[in-house]
């Protein structure tokens, strides 16, 4: 064969290493691929396994049907109570309820797994950890878009909200950044929940913790310190003022500090979450710790 | 070459027990087993539950620590290397469980051959061919939370081939499959070896473990108590021979007084309908029907048989002598 002929006057050594070479960079390459794929396509088939509310009945009660009664309930409340104008719990409420789609989703994104009994074939797999964990939270995050846009929408139609067009991009952009670091703190529940049996009890209790800590509905300035302190180091809090100030007039720029310290909680947390999967499952290789309840 | 070595494997578990004083014990579930597997052999864990057969197969699987001692897959530590590992090998467990309700079997497969790697080009027509293989072409599209038990069992055996592993485990891979699906699901694992692979069995069917196993180990107290061919094993016994009484409301103490008969090395009760079959294995060159008779005082007796040791048999002695 006429191909081998060059091959075959290069030096041992260094064709073997060439060879080897070339085969890790490919193997790599195939790597980063699959890594890609279980990302990608892998995120969305789990998040059609193990999202509760999936079906179109529940989605639509959970999903869009609290979350605007919670954006209505709030701002009338406001308007009896008559202390702040209705875009500050508009806006503080649609913020909220996109995190929940990210909290909640999350949380049985990754504990569902042990609930199900797939966790031990999803663990026998060679598959990236890292892209199988992430990738279940682009659906969420997307999903967390889908309904703070309702609730935005719905506040316009019903509740006259009408912020600035020209504010709306800047809107749009920390509601992505919120959904994110909010789907993280999600993460970390979840992978509390791979341990912790009632780990929606939990979930539960965070959301409504929010809604005081968060400053939803109630000045986090206006809470007693040791509050404020907590609302202040968990996602949400930065990124509900950011869009009130947005939706003020404020461009990004004005709340470059607000969005990135959002930013880094959320990749603090998200960070945290993931460490703690794999804790868990290297400890559940030395004590079986994984296996059942 | 070994495909899969095991050598002087244990492991042990920590758990709880009590709700208010709590104690910890240590359960020794693998005390120090080893053993070897050749290329395209058919190898079979037998023992009674809770033996350690799983523990033993989930440490091959990269999904448990072995205690102390080693194994290897290919010749790679399973602890060491275990992505290496767990890459080239394909994992089937009996059940249930473990499949994601709300989807298809199609979505299934499709999931976990992302998560094995599978190439997306092939993907369709290896999910295609894994189906025709187990049965369930025709039915990929319904969601498995519609699935019976065998189904169920099909997909799990369709899940573990799909990246077409070399080696494969099976823990009890026909439990709850009927009769004719068991033998097309045994067809199946016989096609695994023919076409190459290496394969590890566990099953509680004796019959299954002597039709499709090249060699067996017997495991009990998580001990290898036995271990050869089933012929090897069956020569254990075989010198001797089997008694099997058909007994209508035998009493516990006269089987016991039958244990203790000269000559007798194992005696099985099993319960059927109305009556019970005593199977009674004896040492070689000794009529012993009717001494087995004059212990059964009172209970009256139905068809009295006597046959060639089986692997059951073999199985059945091996254990209660553990
Ligand atoms: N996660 C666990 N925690 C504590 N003990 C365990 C655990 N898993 C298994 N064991 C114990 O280890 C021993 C061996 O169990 P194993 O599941 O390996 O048996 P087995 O041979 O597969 O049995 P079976 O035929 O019933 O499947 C048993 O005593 C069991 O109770
Ligand atoms: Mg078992």
């Amino acid at each position: 064969m006429s191909n081998t002929a060059p091959e075959s006057r290069v030096p041992r050594g260094a064709r073997g290493n060439a060879g080897t070479r070339f085969r890790r960079a490919g193997r790599t390459a195939g790597q980063g691929r699959a890594a890609l794929r279980v990302f990608f396509v892998g995120g969305r088939i789990s998040y059609r396994a193990l999202f509760n509310w999936i079906s179109p009945v529940m989605y639509v009660t959970t999903m869009l049907g609290s979350p605007l009664f919670q954006i209505l309930f709030f701002t009338y409340l406001g308007r009896y109570a008559g202390s702040r104008s209705d875009d500050f719990f508009i806006v503080g409420n649609a913020v909220q309820v996109s995190a929940m789609a990210g909290i909640y989703g999350m949380v049985m994104g990754i504990a569902n797994e042990r609930q199900f009994g797939t966790l031990t074939p999803l663990l026998a797999t060679p598959a990236n950890r890292l892209a199988v964990f992430a990738g279940r939270a682009l659906p969420n995050i997307v999903n967390g878009l889908v309904v703070s846009s309702f609730g935005f929408a719905a506040s316009w139609l019903l509740l006259d909200f009408s912020p600035d067009a020209a504010s709306l991009p800047a809107l749009a952009f920390v509601v992505v950044v919120t959904v994110v670091s909010c789907t993280a703190l999600g993460m970390l529940i979840g992978s509390i929940g791979l341990r912790a049996r009632d780990v929606f009890f939990a979930a539960n209790l965070v959301y409504f913790l929010m809604l005081l800590f968060c400053g939803v509905n109630v000045d986090v300035d206006s809470l007693p310190g040791w509050m404020e302190a907590i609302g202040r180091s968990v996602p949400l809090t930065h990124g509900i003022e950011a869009a009130r100030r947005v939706v003020e007039g404020a461009t990004l720029g004005d709340v470059r500090g607000l969005i990135v310290t959002e930013a880094l909680i959320g990749i603090a947390y998200a960070v945290a979450a993931y460490v703690l999967f794999r804790f868990f499952e290297a400890e559940s290789r030395r004590r079986a710790s994984l296996e059942t309840f | 070459m070994n495909v899969v070595e095991a050598v002087d494997l244990r492991r042990t578990y920590k758990t709880t027990t009590g709700t208010i004083r709590r104690r910890s014990l240590e359960v020794e579930a693998v005390r120090g087993i080893s053993f070897a597997i050749a290329e395209g052999e058919l190898f079979g864990l037998l023992g009674p539950n809770g033996a350690g057969k799983t523990t033993t197969i989930k440490m091959l699987i990269t999904l448990l620590i072995p205690t102390s001692g080693e194994a290897r897959v290919l010749g790679h530590d399973v602890v060491e290397d275990a992505r290496w590992v767990r890459e080239r090998i394909g994992y089937v467990f009996g059940g249930d469980r473990g499949l994601y309700e709300r989807l298809s079997a199609m979505d299934n497969l499709r999931y976990f051959a992302e998560l094995y790697g599978v190439e997306p080009k092939g993907q369709r027509a290896r999910i295609d061919e894994l189906l025709e293989l187990v049965g369930l072409k025709g039915r990929e599209k319904e969601r498995v939370e519609g699935y019976s038990r065998g189904m169920r069992q099909r997909l799990h055996i369709a899940r573990g081939l799909l990246h077409d592993p070399p080696v494969v485990f099976l823990d009890e891979p026909t439990i709850g499959v009927d009769p004719v699906g068991a033998r097309e699901l045994r067809a199946t694992i016989a096609s695994l070896t023919a076409s190459g692979k290496t394969v590890l069995l566990t099953t509680h069917y004796m019959f299954e473990a002597d039709a499709l196993c090249d060699r067996i180990a017997v495991i009990a107290n998580g001990e290898i108590v036995a271990q050869g061919t089933p012929q090897e094993l069956k020569a254990g016994v075989a010198d001797g021979s089997v008694v099997e009484v058909e007994v209508f409301g035998v009493e516990e103490r006269s089987v016991e007084r039958l244990r203790q008969l000269a000559g007798v090395r194992a005696v099985t009760v099993e319960d059927q309908e109305q009556k019970q079959l005593l199977i009674v294995q004896t040492a070689p060159g000794l009529e012993l029907t009717h001494a087995i008779l004059s212990q059964l005082d009172g209970a009256s007796v139905g068809r009295v048989s006597s046959r060639e040791p089986t692997l059951e048999d073999a199985y059945v002695a091996l254990v209660t002598a553990a």
